[in-house]
């Protein structure tokens, strides 16, 4: 990843040679940028396993499957399998120290969980390659607002690829009691345990909770914990008619090669784009653009 | 509430940027409705004879506009909705631009369809919305809440386009969609309404993989109901609509890529593409083929082919975007429209014939262009003018940038030559907006500053911000990297900063609070993304922060440790240690948010949102996103939303004096215009006191009462000053030297009375606003005032309806008659205005062979001002301060009369303003119902009261009318329940008052009466004292739980309620009225404002 600077001080250049150079870079630089950015895009989107536009034939993605475990414990233990951007197998094993109890569940059979971070990176991504497939060579761009109004957006959707996988959602305790996820197990949760699965940069986050009711006239100040990514022991909430507070969490997670692969090719581009954007600012005299 | 601010543009002669994005024609036919990537929508009148002509430019949303739809049964109500890129949506009045409402939800929309049931739902319909989420949204016409989501139980996805299906056949309707990866899918529409409303779970009735990407249309044949008609970008279909079979795919050729359409008629559709070429084709039947499906054994399907009858097609502009829509109405007076709008801002229609026709041989027949328009036409067919054009010397330099100082009534402006000007911004606009106003162009006084080599791209007044500094001061960036210090008012070079960074985007100033060595220092934004901070006592840079590889988005300051804080548009922080100029550390991701989160109180102003309008919509947004985030359905608020804003508009805020000019700025180009703003109640302030203490020297007690106390006041704490000083402020000499920090302490006010969600952005706003105006307690010359408020007469006076008339304006006003037509403008206290266009008063077809008239907003504004007329001599006992001025010098007669004339103005536009729920509240003579029970919930009662004491106090100029002129507010309260414009009735109002005035003046030429108009207004104040007073006592009575005494800065507030309560009911039961009503509100919340207001005075 080259990191120049472009000079942009020095003395004012004669009118000519500039004016000549920002024909070249809208001519040619412009779109060379382009396609490299368009192979960097189709590189990323070929990690998100995406059908290939035009062919069709889309068969069924491949399976992989990842292990989550923690260093620090070894409570949880998770076998997730991905299927594109879905879930289509999870095999959860649950040791309750208290009473030495194992616990398993899997995924029932016709149930697959979409998880919807990647796949909004996903389509955020094809819009970006759809972005810059309508300009491709034989495409003339004619000003510098042009380059940066289609870069803008290249990196609007860029942006919010990347947004997805580094920030999950903040979800509250009931809103996560109310997720379809709770009910695809088999056999199903017990009443004490919530699940949520999430992508954070590159990982696989699984956390369960283990909850215990309060009792009603119980001392403990009652208040209903807000939304969070991964909430901590203590925290209580309401579900149904009952109060329960979570006793112990379990956060365990696995590393997704092409997710990491993914947002590095999310970051370089963003860094070619606005290294165009850059360039195309030097030249702003030349088509009063200002900045901002 | 607080009133509107009246605004004029100076749009000079190049039309601002208007790249559309969405285009729509209402159905009507009389209005296309555009979206821009700048984050505006244009309206464009559309006339019988499909000509076309920009009429009005609506700025609301902060960024590029993603979608319109018609949002209410348009022949009940003339509503459009748009959504933007960061998930703003608002709903629009097309036919007076007005903005009806707005919310900002985490959703990016890409289209939206408006659906209403009428037999079945209550309200207003739904906004069924697809975009950059899982599945379909449904939206609250009216409130844009969330109501609830189609749900699909088949692989949800993102959706990329819809249509509702209403057949006639089995009277359902259904809605389709299909998802991004071209998935089919149906729900029932009409059958789950209910289910809907009960928050069940709809899900989809079928899906079927229709095995192409990027949809980009979908259409059902309303004809036949039979064909559907899916338009891909690569290829479109045609299926059966009873089973989803394929009838026939046609790709493009040539390496075009579709982008939607229409079906015609039946067996007729019309295909457009990106790059604005359209083709109708004929859908042949060919009958039952064998061949398709020889060997699987179903039913043997019919196939159709298509047959190109016509085409379309822009002449130059290859390559360019368009977005297209086409418009099919079988009533007759209307057309059957294509319509295009192009990135570079052009409309084009075309009219398509009822019947298309290939050409005798066969061949496709080109349809012609009908019309074609571009805001940049409306410009060069009408005369424009920028703010400078009549300074000497300026010619036709490109300003490319400008800085308004309001102390100093000097507009500042950097020229593309690096040349500076400076001028003074009345005389400036007086010469170019006025007729005689040519004869001010000679001696229009300015100054020339030549330093800079290229052209100057920001400019900073630091006075302005902090009065600590030097007066002189002025810095000016240019486009390479030169930063000079001056001197305006030597004019010369005091320093220059050769920063070696390309083009200076943006000059800030450190806050208040936060200084060097006791020193503020100057925060320059490069366009390389660095940062440099300039120390002006001590000439130097302190440092320049050169690493950062994206765009500075957010400049914090670490006080304690010296640690300068940039945020960049990639997320990632940079730590900067002053003293030393090394970078201290850098994070990326979640670390670098937190970083920047931490200390948010010590921020500079932040280059991409340092404008307040649009700051302030990015604060409103992460309030509102809260709650609807939490909602099961809503995703996570993704920060990716947060887009930059895309109009840089220097909001009403910093605004201490009655006249402003704004200078507004296109992002991408460096077209900019400016905004001359009017703020009448601000006007009649400072117009109101003068006169009193001239003419009445021998003050009552009470009134010398207030005024002493409010001197005392302003001596004492000039800083808090709260609402109440208002109505004594207008009494009190000292009004003139009003501060700055009033406005707030008003805005404060408003931000109660205006519900949790606006308090919390106004507060926030008025926050900001004191950092920036911390002392301004600066004097408005007097001259000045009375310049604006001539001007404003002049820009609002509709001239020509009577020749001798505007000559009797020029006379006696001692106005001057406006060259052409101005474009008006309304900006609202939210972040939202509205502005004319040139030519837009040619737009109504009734006046275009008027042009003798000049600057009539419409033909109603004549209606509505002889109804006014008609209803003034109605009052006939009563002392009308006009009719009895001739004694003094002309001079003041002129005075008193605009005085009158602006106060009649400002009622007005409180009264139409007033929103109609509680107009309506007043109306029924105080009854306190919480109409926005529904919507607040806590703060009800206080917000309710609050807002009803704006009202009061605001409409205090009435409090000068006695009973007789019900009559009049009961018409300008019709005519706000009529939804007249603001501009509309203050035009018909002071064309009435004005030719009444004119009318009596000639009359009673010599005939004199020795009571001055504003004796008059005075002893109607007295009376209201003297009613006040007594009302006071009652409430004494009735406010025991209160112990601090009531002391008289309270009751200028109460004066109102009851003067108010007068228009009403009869003056003498006035009192007992009012103080009924106060103990009939609830107790608690009507003490909370009580006690605020009393104790606010005893601080002072």
């Amino acid at each position: 990843m080259s990191q120049h600077r472009l000079q942009t001080e020095g003395p004012p250049w004669a009118l000519q040679p500039q004016e000549e150079e920002f024909r070249w870079l809208l001519h040619d630089e412009v779109h060379a940028v382009l396609r490299q950015l368009q192979d960097i895009l189709k590189e990323a989107s070929l990690r998100f396993t995406l059908p290939c536009s035009g062919t069709g034939t889309e068969g069924p993605a491949k399976q992989e499957n990842f292990i989550l475990g923690s260093c620090s414990t070894d409570q949880v233990k998770g076998v997730l399998t991905l299927q594109g951007d879905a879930l289509s197998q999870a095999d959860v094993n649950l040791k309750i120290p208290r009473n030495n109890q194992l616990l398993h569940f899997a995924f029932r059979e016709d149930k697959q969980w979409k998880l919807q971070q990647i796949q909004d990176a996903r389509n955020h991504v094809s819009q970006a390659i759809y972005l810059l497939a309508n300009r491709d060579e034989s495409y003339q761009f004619r000003t510098g607002a042009e380059v940066l109004k289609l870069m803008d957006a290249v990196m609007l959707q860029l942006t919010r690829a990347r947004n997805r996988l580094t920030t999950p959602a903040t979800l509250t305790l009931p809103e996560i009691a109310a997720s379809g996820l709770t009910r695809m197990f088999a056999p199903a949760l017990p009443s004490d345990l919530l699940v949520n699965v999430y992508i954070n940069l590159n990982k696989l986050c699984l956390t369960v909770y283990q909850l215990h009711a309060l009792q009603p006239n119980s001392t403990k100040n009652f208040r209903p914990a807000g939304g969070a990514v991964l909430h901590s022991p203590g925290a209580m909430f309401e579900w149904g008619s009952q109060r329960l507070e979570v006793s112990h969490v379990h956060k365990v997670e696995c590393v997704i090669p092409w997710l990491n692969d993914a947002l590095v090719f999310f970051t370089v581009s963003l860094q070619l784009c606005q290294q165009l954007k850059d360039k195309i600012s030097v030249f702003s005299s030349y088509w009063s653009y200002r900045p901002f | 509430m607080r009133c509107s601010l009246q605004a004029v543009a100076l749009w000079g002669k190049k039309a601002p940027l208007h790249s559309i994005t969405a285009i729509m024609i209402t159905d009507d036919q009389q209005t296309i409705v555009t979206g821009s990537q700048e984050g505006q929508l244009c309206l464009w009148n559309l006339s019988p004879e499909l000509k076309i002509s920009a009429k009005e430019l609506l700025f609301g949303h902060s960024a590029s506009v993603t979608c319109l739809a018609k949002a209410r049964d348009f022949s009940k109500q003339p509503y459009v909705v748009s959504a933007a890129e960061n998930g703003e949506m608002c709903v629009w009045n097309v036919t007076n631009g007005q903005r009806v409402e707005k919310a900002t939800l985490p959703y990016r929309h890409t289209a939206i369809c408006y659906y209403h049931c009428s037999f079945r739902m209550t309200g207003e319909g739904w906004l069924l919305c697809c975009g950059e989420y899982q599945d379909v949204l449904i939206i609250d016409a009216k409130s844009l809440a969330v109501i609830h989501t189609f749900i699909s139980s088949q692989s949800p996805d993102w959706i990329n386009c819809l249509c509702i299906v209403h057949s006639m056949r089995i009277q359902e309707d259904s809605l389709l969609v299909v998802s991004v990866a071209g998935e089919l899918k149906v729900w029932d529409l009409s059958s789950s309404i209910n289910s809907i409303q009960e928050k069940q779970d709809v899900y989809e009735k079928e899906s079927k993989f229709l095995d192409s990407l990027n949809c980009r249309a979908i259409r059902f044949c309303t004809y036949t109901e039979r064909l559907l008609l899916v338009v891909f970008s690569k290829c479109w279909k045609v299926y059966d609509y009873c089973d989803f079979s394929l009838l026939r795919t046609e790709v493009s050729r040539s390496g075009q890529c579709f982008a939607g359409g229409e079906v015609l008629a039946a067996h007729r559709i019309i295909i457009w593409t990106e790059d604005g070429h359209s083709f109708i084709y004929q859908l042949l039947n060919s009958g039952l083929s064998k061949s398709i499906y020889p060997a699987d054994g179903r039913v043997l399907k019919e196939t159709i082919y298509p047959h190109l009858l016509c085409s379309t097609s822009v002449q130059e502009n290859k390559g360019l975007s368009f977005v297209m829509g086409y418009m099919n109405e079988r009533k007759e007076p209307f057309y059957k429209i294509l319509f295009s709008g192009e990135v570079s801002g052009r409309i084009t229609l075309w009219h398509i014939p009822d019947v298309p026709v290939s050409k005798f041989d066969g061949s496709p027949r080109e349809i012609p262009i009908t019309a074609t328009w571009t805001l940049q036409d409306n410009f060069d067919k009408h005369h424009t003018m920028s703010i400078i054009d009549h300074v000497p010397g300026a010619g036709t330099v490109v300003v490319t940038s400008s800085e308004y100082v309001s102390s100093l009534d000097k507009l500042i402006c950097g020229c593309e030559d690096g040349t500076i000007l400076i001028t003074q911004a009345l005389n400036a606009a007086k010469a170019g907006l006025l007729e005689g106003g040519s004869l001010l162009k000679d001696s229009l006084p300015h100054k020339v500053l030549k330093g800079h080599h290229q052209s100057v791209t920001s400019l900073l007044y630091p006075h302005g911000l902090s009065s600590k500094l030097d007066q002189s001061w002025l810095l000016s960036g240019d486009q390479d990297s030169c930063v000079i210090l001056w001197n305006i008012f030597t004019e010369e070079v005091l320093h220059k900063f050769f920063l070696e960074a390309g083009p200076v985007t943006s000059l800030l100033m450190s806050p208040e609070n936060f200084r060097l060595r006791s020193d503020q220092v100057i925060c320059c934004v490069c366009s390389d993304h660095s940062v440099a901070l300039l120390h002006l006592e001590g000439k130097r840079c302190l440092l320049h922060a050169r690493k950062h590889l994206f765009p500075v988005r957010m400049i914090k300051w670490h006080p304690v440790e010296n640690f300068l804080i940039v945020g960049c548009a990639d997320d990632s922080a940079y730590i900067w240690e002053i003293e030393t100029g090394t970078l201290e550390r850098h994070e990326t991701g979640e670390r670098a948010r937190i970083i920047l989160n931490c200390c948010d109180d010590s921020q500079l102003l932040k280059p991409e949102f340092a404008l307040p309008v649009t700051s302030e919509t990015h604060k409103h947004k992460s309030v509102e996103q809260r709650p609807s985030s939490s909602c099961q359905f809503g995703p996570i608020p993704c920060p990716g939303l947060q887009v930059e804003s895309s109009w840089k508009v220097a909001d009403v805020k910093p605004f201490s004096g009655p006249f402003n000019v704004l200078p507004v700025k296109t992002r991408w180009s460096d077209i900019g215009f400016h905004i001359l703003l009017f703020d009448l109640e601000n006007l009649v302030e400072l117009l109101l006191p003068t006169p009193v203490c001239d003419v009445d020297p021998s003050n009552s007690f009470y009134g010398s009462e207030i005024l002493r106390r409010a001197k005392s006041t302003v001596e004492k704490k000039t800083l808090t000053l709260k609402r109440n000083k208002t109505a004594s402020g207008s009494l009190s000499a000292e009004a003139q030297a009003k501060p700055v920090s009033e406005n707030s302490a008003q805005g404060e006010n408003t931000a109660k009375s205006l519900g949790d969600n606006e308090g919390i952005k106004r507060q926030k706003k008025i926050k900001n606003s004191k950092k920036m105006h911390p002392k301004p307690s600066r004097k408005v010359d007097a001259n000045i005032t009375i310049d604006t408020a001539k001007l404003f007469l002049s820009c609002f006076l509709p001239w020509g309806v009577d020749k001798e008339f505007d000559n009797l304006c020029i006379k006696h006003l001692d106005i001057l008659k406006l060259q052409g037509s101005v474009s008006l403008g309304l900006a609202s206290n939210e972040d939202h205005f509205s502005l004319m266009l040139p030519g837009w008063d040619l737009c109504n077809a009734e006046m275009k062979k008027d042009y003798s008239k000049v600057n009539l907003f419409s033909k109603k504004v004549l209606d509505l001002s002889n109804k006014y007329t008609s209803t003034l001599p109605n009052q006939v006992g009563m002392p009308r301060g006009l009719e009895n001025n001739c004694d003094s010098s002309q001079e003041s007669n002129t005075l008193n009369t605009i005085v009158y004339l602006l106060n009649r103005l400002f009622a007005v536009n409180k009264l139409v303003n007033t929103p109609l729920e509680l107009a309506c509240g007043i109306d029924r003579s105080f009854k306190m119902e919480s109409v926005h029970n529904k919507a607040r919930i806590p703060g009800n009662e206080i917000s309710n009261i609050s807002s009803f004491y704006g009202y009061l106090r605001n409409g205090k100029s009435e409090s000068h009318i006695p009973e007789a002129d019900i009559s009049l507010l009961k018409l300008i309260s019709c005519w706000r329940d009529q939804s007249v414009q603001v501009t509309e009735a203050i035009q018909a109002v002071l064309l009435a008052e004005v030719q009444q005035h004119m009318k009596t003046l000639s009359k009673r030429a010599g005939n004199s009466q020795p009571v001055s108009m504003i004796e008059d207004v005075h002893c109607e104040m007295r009376q209201i004292l003297q009613e006040t007073e007594w009302t006071r006592e009652e409430v004494e009575l009735h406010c025991t739980t209160d112990t601090l005494p009531l002391q008289t800065p309270v009751t200028p507030v109460k004066h109102d309620s009851d003067s108010n309560s007068a228009k009403f009911q009869d003056t003498e039961d006035m009192p007992d009225r009012c103080v009924l009503e106060e103990s009939e509100s609830p107790g608690k919340p009507r003490h909370h404002s009580w006690i605020a207001k009393v104790c606010s005075c005893k601080l002072c």
